[in-house]
């Protein structure tokens, strides 16, 4: 059954439905939580919470706007971010953390559908696909980057662009 | 018409409301900005799309044991916090040999606004005593998806956006309405007004209610909250700012 069937069920309060969807994409939403907040007590809350709004919020899921696992996963970076704001002690090096996502020593963990993302944001400055990572991944911005980075201002908010900005030109090609 | 220096103007800030990291004036000094521009409003979701497929990056990790028992447990206790529904079966235990297939409770989504915030606190509260906290920050980031989410629907009958004036028709800033799951006011004002903390409260025909505090500094500032009132039935937002200065956006003629 399609992802957005899914949504749909649990809609209409088809527990069936929340069970396989929860079932199917629960590595996932967790191996982001883990990659944000970094302890596994709190990911796993985090991801918990993530599938409560999912569940609150499927009637408004709109396929034509979003993937369902990419849906899914903005809820969860904002649930795991509200958390990094109260509890700064979990956020050690965000910068580290983000190098990490792009290392080839992740990949045998890697999802078939982000070879693409994950192969463009290689292809960036390694200083922009931090820039983005920390921006997108962990919600800083761009003053908070210039500050860890002890960067401009102004260079952060390039960075950040610019790199979004190439990213979009490199899956519009990919795209063909 | 478009100013088209205005797009140079925010297309830093636009590429971080894309990202969902803008700060709250950042996201306003946008917000209103697309209202008028169809190129940015399409610049913003296309970069939105790619800021989205970032987040595929993470790795895969297995969750603990019982991860799906106590999702599901922890759905069905808000469910059955609904009136609307009837109340389900117990939930599953979270345990590693509990069949997934069994849960066949109605699972609906209660359509009771700021419910799911203040449950989701006091998960948090259990783990660090910070819900409070969190419950702001997490208000906050609804407002950001919301911001985002309104994109689509910019000048139609979900969004909506109106001045702020002082007692002279002076215009010092806008208000920002949002029809939706959930409902939501943000009002900025400029750096023309003085610092200072104002009391927003929205104005209905049933009465007043306070909405939020505006902290505003010398570069002007921002707040907002998620709304009970449909934004239709909303006939003024009101400031009361320091030493009894009013400002008030008028929405009474709006429809």
């Amino acid at each position: 059954m399609s992802d957005e069937a899914l949504l749909a069920g649990m809609a209409a309060g088809d527990a069936d439905a929340m069970a396989a969807f929860v079932r199917r994409h629960q590595g996932r939403v967790y191996g982001l939580a883990l990659s944000v907040v970094g302890v596994p007590a709190i990911a796993e809350e985090v991801a918990q919470e993530a599938f409560v709004r999912a569940w609150r919020h499927a009637g408004n899921y709109d396929a034509r706007r979003a993937q369902a696992s990419t849906w899914l996963l903005t809820i969860t970076r904002n649930v795991a971010i509200d958390v990094l704001r109260v509890r700064r002690e979990l956020t050690v090096e965000p910068a580290v953390v983000a190098e990490m996502l792009i290392s080839t020593t992740n990949d045998s963990d890697r999802v078939a559908d982000s070879e693409r993302i994950t192969t463009a944001l290689r292809a960036l400055p390694r200083e922009q696909a931090t820039a983005v990572l920390l921006s997108v991944h962990f919600g800083l911005t761009a003053r908070e980057i210039s500050e860890q980075q002890q960067i401009p201002l102004g260079t952060a908010k390039t960075r950040i662009r610019t790199g979004l900005s190439r990213l979009r030109a490199m899956l519009e090609v990919s795209h063909g | 018409m478009v100013d088209p220096n205005r797009c140079g103007e925010v297309a830093d800030a636009l590429a971080e409301v894309a990202t969902g990291a803008a700060s709250g004036p950042d996201r306003a000094r946008v917000l209103a900005h697309l209202a008028d521009c169809p190129d940015c409003r399409r610049e913003l979701d296309e970069l939105t799309r790619v800021a989205d497929e970032v987040l595929l990056v993470a790795p895969e990790h297995d969750p603990p044991a019982g991860f799906e028992g106590a999702v599901l447990a922890r759905i069905a206790a808000l469910a059955s916090e609904s009136p609307a529904v009837p109340p389900p079966s117990p939930p599953p235990a979270p345990a590693t040999d509990a069949e997934p297939d069994a849960v066949v409770t109605p699972l609906r989504p209660r359509r009771r606004r700021r419910a799911l915030p203040y449950a989701a606190a006091a998960a948090i509260a259990a783990l660090g005593g910070a819900g409070v906290v969190w419950q702001a920050t997490s208000d906050d980031r609804d407002l950001a998806a919301g911001y985002r989410e309104t994109l689509d629907v910019a000048n139609g009958r979900y969004f909506h956006a109106a001045p702020i004036v002082d007692d002279n028709g002076e215009q010092v800033g806008h208000v920002f309405l949002y029809q939706g799951e959930p409902s939501w006011v943000f009002t900025v004002l400029d750096d023309t007004v003085d610092p200072g903390t104002y009391d927003v409260s929205v104005v209905t025909e049933d009465g007043t209610q306070p909405l939020a505090e505006c902290e505003v500094d010398r570069t002007g500032g921002g707040a907002g909250s998620t709304v009970d009132a449909d934004i239709y039935q909303i006939e003024r937002i009101d400031l009361v700012g320091p030493g009894g200065t009013t400002l008030a956006a008028d929405l009474s003629d709006d429809d």
